[in-house]
């Protein structure tokens, strides 16, 4: 008797547990996209107006801030700091590493475009693409609000009931 | 080839106004700038190179597909892929495209907004004050070169701080105490620059020898080969009194520096529009000794430019020192008053 309750307790956590990160990841890509949005906005302003060039930007533009996407700008600055013969993109590519990062397939395409034409164009040139981008990355983030507010909860339930269900199909 | 029979040691003496050059065994140390510009593949080369020759080297030419070739003074080598001289250029390394490309990403650092009116100009200044050249095919909006499309060449010149080089130009610089206006003419590779550099720096220090106190000196490196700034802030020995506006168009800048420091001497490096003139003139009018330099054979030929011209018939400056690079790089061929009187000449 007690072995079947603390393998049902054991089911039910496990499950729960299972249901609340998927909906964590839900919510969290939204907030990441917003941080990327605003970290881009920044860089624009050091490309556009002080043309900083690009590992120095790349620190810049997180503004000390800590968090993923900052990782992911610090590490892709700190590549090509070190091997300056990469392209951003394949910088970036590497940086896409950083743990953490819940980025959806749309937004990493995104940042492919940005890395292949970041550094490689003239500054009118560079503001567009980083328009173009900006515009883009805000169309995904309310996709992926939409998205989260919509699965968050409904994982957190499948997560406690799917439990629930196995531990009474068990019994 | 007389820098590589003379293991004697690299050194920039005067004698009768000949920079005479001796190559140091080791003395690479200006070759630290150049490896961090350079793709691994020619990087790697060059430091299989022997010091000797690296020590003595003046210029390094890249081109796509072409041997890799260093520039010694009067002569050029080419380089095989161990790093050894061959005189066979299909024993050489042929550079490619990706080299190229590398080299180009590492000298802007990845990102060509920030060196885009450099491109348009045809080169770029690295850490250093070394000039990296650059040719291939170029891009025009409205008859304007906006960038190059394809880069298929580049020369990486090396500048060498050579202290004490115009310690006998210097007495000629002078009138009752007081620094006279000076121009500085020669064809390029001929040591414009390094003589300018190192006036300021004597200049900047005061000459004890001629009594002379130090005095503020303002720079306008619209290349930044003269200071050779990185962030803004110098990186050779240029004195205790120099402010430097880099990378700033010398006609703005020439303005900016009167205005703003205060400055009783203006240095700046190849005159050359109609603006640069006007601010020289501005300058002289404001009470200001300007040290300039020029392109040119003399100042006969100078006076027919358009608007560096007009400097030269109206008198503006007091001296010209003219330079060539016979028998050796930074000869002072002769020394000339505003008047055309000879004060120098070898």
């Amino acid at each position: 008797m007690w072995l079947k309750l603390v393998g049902s307790l054991f089911i039910i956590i496990a499950g729960s547990l299972l249901g609340f990160n998927v909906a964590a990841r839900y919510a969290e890509r939204p907030r990441q996209i917003r941080q990327l949005i605003t970290c881009l906005a920044s860089l624009k302003a050091y490309i556009s107006y002080a043309a900083i060039p690009l590992p120095e930007a790349l620190i810049a533009c997180t503004g000390g801030a800590k968090g993923v996407i900052s990782d992911f700008f610090l590490k892709t600055a700190a590549i090509l700091t070190k091997c300056g013969w990469l392209t951003p993109q394949e910088a970036m590519e590497q940086a896409l590493q950083v743990p953490g990062l819940v980025l959806e397939k749309a937004e990493v395409e995104l940042l492919a475009v940005l890395g292949a034409n970041l550094g490689a164009v003239d500054r009118i040139e560079q503001e567009k693409y980083l328009n173009m981008i900006h515009e883009q990355l805000q169309q995904l983030e309310i996709e992926a609000a939409q998205l989260s507010a919509r699965n968050s909860k409904m994982y957190r339930y499948l997560g406690i009931c799917g439990s629930l269900t196995i531990v009474i199909l068990l019994v | 080839m007389r820098i590589f029979t003379n293991n004697a040691f690299y050194l920039f003496g005067i004698n009768d106004f000949i920079y005479h050059i001796y190559v140091k065994k080791g003395d690479v140390n200006v070759m630290k700038d150049i490896y961090p510009v350079l793709a691994p593949q020619l990087a790697s080369i060059l430091q299989l190179v022997q010091a000797d020759i690296l020590g003595a080297v003046t210029e390094i030419r890249i081109r796509t597909l072409k041997p890799l070739m260093l520039v010694l003074g009067n002569e050029d080598i080419m380089l095989s892929a161990a790093g050894q001289v061959t005189k066979s250029s299909h024993e050489a390394y042929l550079c490619t495209e990706d080299d190229l490309l590398k080299t180009l990403q590492l000298i802007c650092k990845n990102s060509r907004y920030a060196v885009e009116e450099e491109l348009r100009l045809g080169f770029i200044t690295i850490k250093g004050g070394h000039r990296v050249g650059l040719c291939g095919q170029i891009a025009l909006e409205q008859s304007r070169i906006k960038t190059f499309k394809h880069i298929s060449g580049m020369n990486i010149r090396l500048a060498r701080e050579v202290k004490g080089c115009s310690q006998k130009v210097l007495s000629y610089l002078f009138e009752n105490n007081q620094i006279v206006s000076t121009l500085i003419i020669s064809p390029p590779r001929c040591g414009k620059t390094t003589l300018l550099r190192d006036i300021i720096r004597n200049i900047s220090k005061g000459i004890e020898c001629l009594g002379v106190k130090g005095l503020q000196v303002g720079i306008v490196d619209e290349r930044s080969e003269v200071a050779a700034c990185q962030n803004g802030v110098p990186t050779v020995d240029l004195g205790p009194r120099v402010d430097v506006l880099d990378a700033c168009p010398k006609a703005s800048g020439m303005l900016m520096l009167i205005r703003s420091m205060g400055p009783e001497v203006l240095a700046t490096d190849e005159l050359g529009r109609q603006e640069d003139a006007i601010a020289v003139q501005e300058a002289l009018h404001a009470g200001v000794s300007v040290i300039a330099t020029v392109h040119g054979k003399d100042e006969k030929e100078i006076k027919e430019r358009p608007y560096i011209g007009d400097l030269v018939k109206n008198h503006y400056f007091q001296r010209y020192i003219i330079l060539d690079n016979t028998p050796k790089v930074g000869t002072v061929r002769r020394i000339s008053s505003g008047t055309g009187k000879v004060l120098y000449c070898l």
